[in-house]
């Protein structure tokens, strides 16, 4: 072999291995930049939102250092791609020679993802915005704020008034009136989501309602259209009463249900974000149903703050057994994907749920074809209705659990969840809903919400302490299951709701209801009867006779009050003296205190 | 002037004349082509290495709860203690390819035959010298990777027989990874090895000056014309202008590719990706394909037998009658090199 021969040999082969070189070296230094957190993606910006990009960048570039961030931007998805527009939408305006509407819904989205917007689409989030007739709602809009309805002779509401006069000046600031719904715009709406609306010309709101938006969004309605007010550039103007709004119910001019980036925060989408609790926590938490701090208390909230940079929170899918097992988060169970459910994630977060706590009585999720619970008793027509039953959503769920827990520890947790839930439903919740439909329906107290104070009770009790209760053994939290939860349950239903749903019958009895107190009074002794409850009475020392005369007795002198007032505090009663309470009480008059009272003393 | 001069030659007793002929070795004429003095390069980088080595080590504190902690200290904070260590960090990456392809070069022309095997013998240790030290220099930055890098290695000793757990016990300071491990890299990295190289460096010249280089004749030359020329300065000035183009480059690397700390050692954790360092690539792949006990002996057999080579390509060149076997052999071994870097490369797992 010739020298020449060996040095092209040489050549060849040296400058394969220093290709090879190179090719690791930046394998190897990629690698290390996305160790280290510091892959600044290559960012594409299309040439439709090049203009765009460069004009925003100087008034709001916040919103271009977002998207830059965003997977959006690695692949070429631009402004316009999310807020183009059609010129029939009723949202939409010329702006620099693109049609484009300020608020991008989940139609919109779906148009890339289809999936993720069909599960969306039927899951309880997307229909959040249903609160919007809701007690809640009632609470926020009258009760805390001002709305007045104006009705005809037949009691129909023919216009809400909402314009909230101040009584005095604000100095400094000059206010002619403000919206009496404030509350429910900043506080209900923003979780729940708002009725998306456009001003009128006429001073109307423009909604999906008047709209009537057909299967594709476009509105059907061209009355409703023409009313639409423009500003001086011509953009349809938003009305500040349900917009700005990422409530993940929201409901939109063009029929959508929800708001994608109730979740994901616009301009970013960032799925590292979504993954944490952080993200549900904007709406997942306070008295009524603190699910971020019940999971904060828990064993696997513990581990998630411990563990959260071995996390691999931007994993591309980021599933659990393949990307992660060191702690769930709220995604984790109810929506990413797993190893052992063939790595499938849900937009709906109810597929993996067997109990729904939300009602005041939970129920097992057992749903029909549109994904509503099924409320039906009858078995033959509740087989027929129910598309997707419990045990189905609890064994997606176990798919979860399973990666961490063996299939006995599942079962048992699951037992103990479920007594615990039945215990809640059977003891309290259901006896509060007889008694409050006891008095409702022996109009004893009005049907209007929160005009009595029992209301307030019986709401504490199911929709802030019950459902903390629930929630707390749900997600393994033990102070939420019992000191938030069911000790307050206990508290509120034999300290307030049955003193209170007697005084209220005696009370009507004394005003000349007595059949309708009785049967009050007959409902609740009766629940107060069960074993469950004979604890609560049995031993109670009850104290009778005429206040007048006890009176005279402590005007007569210090001896015999001492005497009384050591009987009536006695806390250690013996048997003896609670039994001679006890038969007092049988020939107790109305007089007497209502908490000791049974139905004889509803006699007037 | 002259007095110095008569007072340093009294004390020095080396004539100009001997100190020309001490270090103007003749150069054969194949190394007025740029491309044939490569040879310097691997020496070039070491002497990078020993510098910015030094600098690294004002700073470097070896032990498991300061090492991650010192060297965070060194990129972030120390005056430019980020480019020191990139440079280190990249001088030995460039070092183990001048090192390899600088053996390439003697392998292909048959440079290593007879009277040149002992040459190549301390070639070969100082080839397991580089791989040992970038190794162990590795394993100090005390990050995820090196930290799990160093124990799989450590398995790996383990795996070879007769030698291989005291091997493990004597790199580790124990049967596993423990607070004493770290000092032992250190010294070996900074000591045993450096003083190593630095012997069989100068033994390997000392051999290439008692051998002269061997010389390649290329067809187009003819017979009478002059077969050397000077190493001084014409050597030397291409010498000078490798090693200027090699500083830029990397300097310019170490700029564009700064090294940064990955997350810090934890036994607690295995990471679900272990890679060693790019050198190891080609038999940690190996070890992949094929069950430990063989890879590991066989890793063992194919590396006793480049030691050996000169013996066994002259009775391979015996027993086949064809002289240029090893050429054949050696394609196939560089590209199954290539090769099995590359797919590790790729692969997560």
């Amino acid at each position: 072999m010739s020298l020449r021969a060996k040095q092209i040999i040489i050549a060849i082969l040296g400058f394969i291995f220093l290709l090879s070189l190179v090719f690791v070296q930046w394998v190897e230094v990629t690698r290390k930049q996305e160790e280290a957190g510091l892959t600044a993606h290559h960012v594409a910006v299309p040439m439709t939102s090049r203009q765009c990009v460069e004009c925003h960048a100087k008034s709001s570039p916040g919103i271009i250092d977002h998207w830059k961030g965003s997977t959006h931007a690695v692949k070429g998805v631009g402004c316009v791609e999310c807020h183009k527009a059609a010129p029939v939408d009723v949202d939409a305006f010329a702006h620099y020679g693109h049609t484009i509407a300020t608020v991008v819904t989940p139609r919109d989205c779906g148009h890339c993802h289809q999936n993720e917007h069909k599960e969306f689409e039927r899951s309880h989030h997307a229909k959040a915005g249903n609160i919007l007739a809701s007690l809640d709602n009632r609470l926020a809009e009258i009760v805390e704020g001002f709305r007045e309805d104006v009705t005809d002779e037949e009691g129909n509401v023919i216009e809400s008034l909402t314009r909230f006069n101040p009584h005095s000046p604000t100095p400094g600031m000059a206010i002619d009136t403000v919206n009496g719904m404030a509350s429910v715009n900043v506080g209900c709406k923003q979780c729940h989501g708002s009725k998306v609306a456009l001003e009128g010309t006429d001073g109307s709101l423009i909604t999906v309602e008047q709209l009537k938006p057909d299967a594709t969004g476009k509105p059907t309605n061209p009355d409703a259209v023409a009313l639409i007010k423009h500003d001086a550039s011509g953009r349809p103007v938003l009305s500040p009463s349900s917009w700005p709004n990422t409530g993940i119910g929201r409901l939109n001019l063009d029929g959508s249900l929800g708001s994608c980036s109730a979740c994901h925060s616009r301009h970013d989408f960032s799925p590292r974000r979504a993954r944490q609790p952080e993200n549900c926590g904007k709406c997942h938490l306070g008295p009524d149903h603190p699910q971020k701090e019940i999971y904060e208390e828990s064993k696997h909230g513990v581990a998630f703050r411990d563990l959260k940079e071995h996390m691999n929170l931007d994993a591309k899918d980021w599933v659990l057994g393949r990307d992660y097992t060191q702690a769930p988060t709220c995604a984790s169970c109810h929506m990413s994907a797993n190893m052992l459910n063939g790595e499938k994630i849900t937009h709906d977060p109810g597929e993996r749920l067997s109990w729904t706590n939300r009602p005041p009585v939970s129920a097992v999720m057992d749903t029909d074809i549109n994904g509503k619970v099924v409320k039906e008793t009858d078995p033959v027509k509740r087989r027929e209705m129910v598309t997707s039953t419990w045990q189905d959503k609890r064994q997606n769920m176990q798919q979860v659990c399973l990666h961490c827990h063996t299939q006995n520890y599942v079962n048992s947790f699951y037992k103990q969840y479920d007594d615990f839930v039945v215990n809640y439903n059977e003891k309290f919740a259901k006896p509060g809903q007889a008694i409050m439909g006891a008095l409702t329906s022996n109009e004893l107290i009005s049907k209007a919400q929160f005009d009595d104070e029992i209301e307030w009770t019986w709401f504490y009790l199911w929709h802030h302490e019950g459902r903390r209760a629930r929630h707390g053994a749900s997600m393994m939290a033990p102070d939420y299951a019992h000191w938030h939860g069911m000790y307050e349950v206990a508290e509120r239903f034999y300290q307030e709701l049955i003193p209170q749903a007697r005084e209220i019958a005696e009370h009507g009895a004394a005003a000349g209801r007595g059949e309708q107190a009785e049967a009050v009074l007959a409902v609740i002794d009766e629940i107060l009867a069960r074993p469950e409850h004979k604890w609560f009475e049995k031993n109670k020392i009850k104290f009778t006779g005429d206040h007048a005369a006890v009176h005279e007795e402590i005007a007569d002198g210090p001896d015999k009050t001492e005497t009384a007032a050591s009987d009536s505090t006695a806390p250690a009663a013996d048997e003896e003296a609670s039994e001679a309470a006890k038969s007092d009480s049988d020939v107790s008059d109305s007089d007497s205190s209502s908490g000791s009272s049974d139905t004889s003393s509803s006699t007037p | 002037m002259s007095r110095i001069a008569e007072w340093l030659a009294e004390r020095v007793p080396v004539s100009g004349a001997q100190l020309h002929e001490l270090t103007n070795e003749p150069v054969p004429n194949h190394l007025k082509r740029w491309w044939f003095c490569l040879g310097g390069t691997p020496a070039y980088l070491f002497v990078v290495q020993i510098i910015t080595g030094i600098l690294l080590a004002f700073y470097y504190q070896p032990s498991a709860t300061t090492a991650y902690d010192s060297i965070a200290y060194i990129t972030d904070h120390a005056s430019y203690g980020w480019f020191i260590r990139s440079m280190h960090k990249w001088a030995a990456t460039f070092m183990i390819a001048a090192v390899i392809l600088h053996q390439m070069r003697v392998y292909f022309t048959g440079a290593y035959r007879r009277p040149r095997e002992i040459n190549w013998l301390i070639g070969m240790c100082l080839l397991m010298c580089t791989l040992l030290i970038g190794f162990t220099g590795y394993s100090l930055a005390f990050e995820q990777l090196s930290y799990w890098g160093a124990t799989v290695a450590a398995n790996i000793s383990d795996a070879v027989p007769v030698a291989g757990r005291f091997a493990k016990q004597m790199l580790l300071g124990g049967d596993s990874y423990n607070e004493r491990t770290l000092s032992r890299f250190y010294i070996l990295h900074a000591a045993v090895l450096p003083a190593t190289m630095i012997l069989l460096i100068a033994i390997h010249i000392m051999f290439i000056r008692l051998h002269g280089v061997s010389e390649l004749q290329a067809e187009e030359e003819s017979d009478d014309a002059p077969r050397h020329f000077n190493f001084f300065p014409d050597h030397l000035l291409t010498e000078i202008t490798i090693g200027l183009v090699l500083m830029i480059l990397l300097s310019a690397i170490s700029t564009i590719f700064p090294v940064m700390m990955g997350p810090k050692a934890d036994p607690l954790t295995t990471p679900e990706v272990i890679k060693p360092e790019w050198w190891f690539y080609v038999s940690f792949r190996w070890l992949k394909l094929f069950s430990l006990s063989f890879a590991v002996l066989s890793t063992g057999f194919i590396v006793g037998a480049m030691f050996l080579w000169p013996w066994i390509d002259g009775a391979l060149r015996k027993i086949t009658g064809k002289e240029e076997i090893s050429v054949y052999i050696g394609i196939v071994a560089t590209l199954l090199l290539v090769g099995l870097t590359v797919w590790e490369a790729v692969v997560t797992h």
